[in-house]
């Protein structure tokens, strides 16, 4: 069993390359792309340290220039791990009916498009990290409390990036009922941007709002991994963090299996 | 031969938005919107042995895609049963999949970008295609579709026939015991149109596979099918020999004689029908059972340089099926 499923993800990862290298500019650019959220908000909050003379927020959840710098920047690297997109792909084949030669297949689309998204973070991955070494050798930002935080930090990124990827793929399900998901997917990006820590470090937020971050998935896809990598979290905070991370991941998973059902049942589009 | 595709009463209705035009009445549909039943498919039943190729016919929007994407599992069917192979289609099922494949001719499910071969590999794994299985299999498609040249070219930079035999092969690597076929030659020119043909013959021939084909090139059915069913708006009109559809819908003959004149040209009328009028050459039509004594009459009576008696073209008789309204026309089914 697992060989077939390391012979599916192998053909499916040749064959994304494949594609992929014959678009490496369009490749690159949507990399990119993916940088431009951390750089403006790493922008404003180093402006605002700058101004506030010290560091921003109070006691542990307070920021220098340096903590801005070290957040942002492995906000843009994780960001690039956990990035998922196949929303606007999925609901352009329900709507135009190129779906459904993949619904003949027996195998489960997600799992063509998850090894399509493997494929364009190692692919691209390889291409970034002299960026990513220029930004940190530019910004200087504050090291971890312990570097033995990085490596622990993985089993949290590899959660939220499966969470995101499954997440984002129920919203694409969604397309089986309104062919024009983008508004829900413009709320669905606006409320991760705010509430996973994009946009501002979560303890920098106005106490409602902060508390509210907790009880979404949004932070568990995004800042999460971050903290614990930057060692903010103690060992038990972080033991917590990841059993809420795989409660979400079945809850997002269960969701998956039962829109899948009824959205295939529904599947009847102008070009099914 | 045992059944391997049966439909009992299949039906499907589709409910959809439907509003007049005008900013008005879009305003309107905002808040109350007004639905309206299709009926797609009515209660079709058949059934198809091993090894069978049935054409299946109708005008555009007669219900034959709904149908054959019921029969692969595309959509779940609003009444009515059916098994393929055993299996309920709609399940969809590992199991079954691997055993079917449908080919629609506006339909890729080759990754444009690149080239076919890489499809092919992708289809290996999900199939689960023996790589020795794998490599005789594309080398009998490369023989039979002439395909060397065009799988190591991207898909995009095919032309629609090449992209055709390669949809062809890529949907056939998994040697799937059930093929159904939607207008496959939709589009190619005459003489992919008779390669194609002459493939899906052999491929039949080869495997024994059970086929079901929709076209709207007549002589795609002629040529690959012995039986055909026909529908129209969503109901079954015929299920039979290709040769019983023309003596049931069409229980005529076409009388066609050269006279010696334009005169005895326009005495002509008096034997029959007359379709078609070329100067001295005329087209008439005549009951069946008449046939034998009309061709008796005209070369008594006429100056008769040249006759020959036909059976009208198959494209006539189906059209004359489709223009008839599915309701009143019960006349083979």
């Amino acid at each position: 069993m697992l060989t077939y499923w390391w012979q599916v993800y192998r053909a499916n990862l040749r064959a994304s390359w494949a594609m992929m290298a014959q678009y490496r500019m369009v490749v690159l650019i949507w990399a990119l792309w993916g940088f431009v959220g951390p750089l403006v908000s790493l922008a404003v909050w180093s402006a605002t340290a700058s101004a506030h003379g010290g560091p921003v927020g109070q006691g542990g959840a307070s920021f220098t220039t340096s903590d801005f710098a070290a957040y942002f920047l492995l906000f843009m690297i994780y960001g690039h791990i956990t990035m998922s997109w196949d929303v606007f792909e999925f609901a352009y084949r329900v709507r135009t009916g190129s779906l459904s030669p993949k619904l003949l297949r027996p195998l489960h689309p997600i799992h063509e498009d998850a090894a399509s998204n493997i494929g364009f973070k190692l692919f691209t991955t390889t291409l970034l990290i002299p960026i990513w070494a220029a930004i940190y050798l530019m910004l200087r930002p504050s090291p971890p409390t312990s570097y033995w935080w990085i490596p622990a930090s993985l089993p949290s990124l590899a959660l939220a990036a499966v969470m995101r990827y499954v997440l984002q793929y129920v919203l694409a399900i969604l397309s089986f009922w309104t062919t024009r998901i983008d508004a829900v997917n413009q709320l669905y990006f606006t409320l991760d941007s705010f509430l996973s820590g994009r946009v501002a470090p979560l303890a920098l937020l106005p106490g409602g709002l902060a508390a509210a971050a907790q009880a979404t998935p949004f932070r568990y896809m995004g800042s999460f991994p971050v903290e614990v990598a930057l060692g903010k979290l103690t060992p038990h905070q972080v033991l917590t963090g990841m059993a809420v991370q795989v409660a979400w991941l079945v809850a997002v998973l269960l969701l998956l299996h039962w829109t899948w059902r009824a959205g295939v049942r529904q599947y009847s589009a102008a070009g099914a | 031969m045992p059944c391997q595709i049966s439909l009992e009463k299949l039906s499907k209705t589709y409910r959809v938005t439907e509003r007049a035009a005008g900013a008005a009445a879009a305003f309107r549909s905002l808040y109350h919107r007004t639905y309206k039943e299709v009926h797609a498919v009515r209660d079709i039943s058949f059934t198809l042995d091993e090894g069978e190729v049935v054409g299946f016919l109708g005008p555009n929007g007669a219900g034959k895609t709904t149908t054959l994407k019921m029969l692969a599992g595309l959509l779940h069917p609003s009444a009515g049963t059916a098994q393929v192979l055993g299996h309920t289609p709609w399940r969809r099922e590992h199991a079954y999949l691997r055993q079917i494949s449908l080919v629609m001719g506006n339909r890729n499910q080759l990754l444009w970008d690149i080239p076919a071969m890489d499809s092919f590999l992708v289809n290996q794994a999900v199939y689960r295609i023996p790589e020795a299985e794998f490599r005789s299999t594309v080398d009998e498609l490369v023989e039979l579709l002439d395909l060397s040249e065009l799988l190591r070219k991207p898909v995009r930079n095919l032309s629609l026939g090449e992209r055709m035999k390669c949809e062809l092969a890529a949907s056939l690597l998994h040697r799937p015991r059930v093929l159904f076929l939607d207008e496959p030659t939709l589009g190619v020119d005459l003489t992919m149109q008779g390669r194609i043909r002459a493939f899906v013959a052999e491929h039949n021939r080869r495997t024994g596979a059970t086929v079901l084909l929709t076209s709207h090139y007549m002589a795609d059915v002629t040529a690959l099918c012995k039986r055909v069913i026909v529908i129209h708006h969503g109901t079954m009109l015929f299920d039979g020999g290709l040769d019983d559809l023309a003596q049931r819908i069409a229980p005529y003959k076409l009388v066609k004689i050269d006279v010696e004149s334009p005169e005895a040209a326009a005495r002509a009328a008096a034997f029959g029908n007359v379709v078609e009028v070329d100067g001295v050459r005329i087209t008439l039509q005549t009951p069946k059972a008449e046939a034998a004594a009309t061709v008796g009459r005209l070369l008594a009576e006429l100056p008769v340089v040249d006759l020959t008696v036909e059976d009208p073209p198959i494209e006539q008789v189906i059209g004359q099926v489709f223009a008839a309204e599915a309701g009143e026309t019960p006349q083979a089914c």
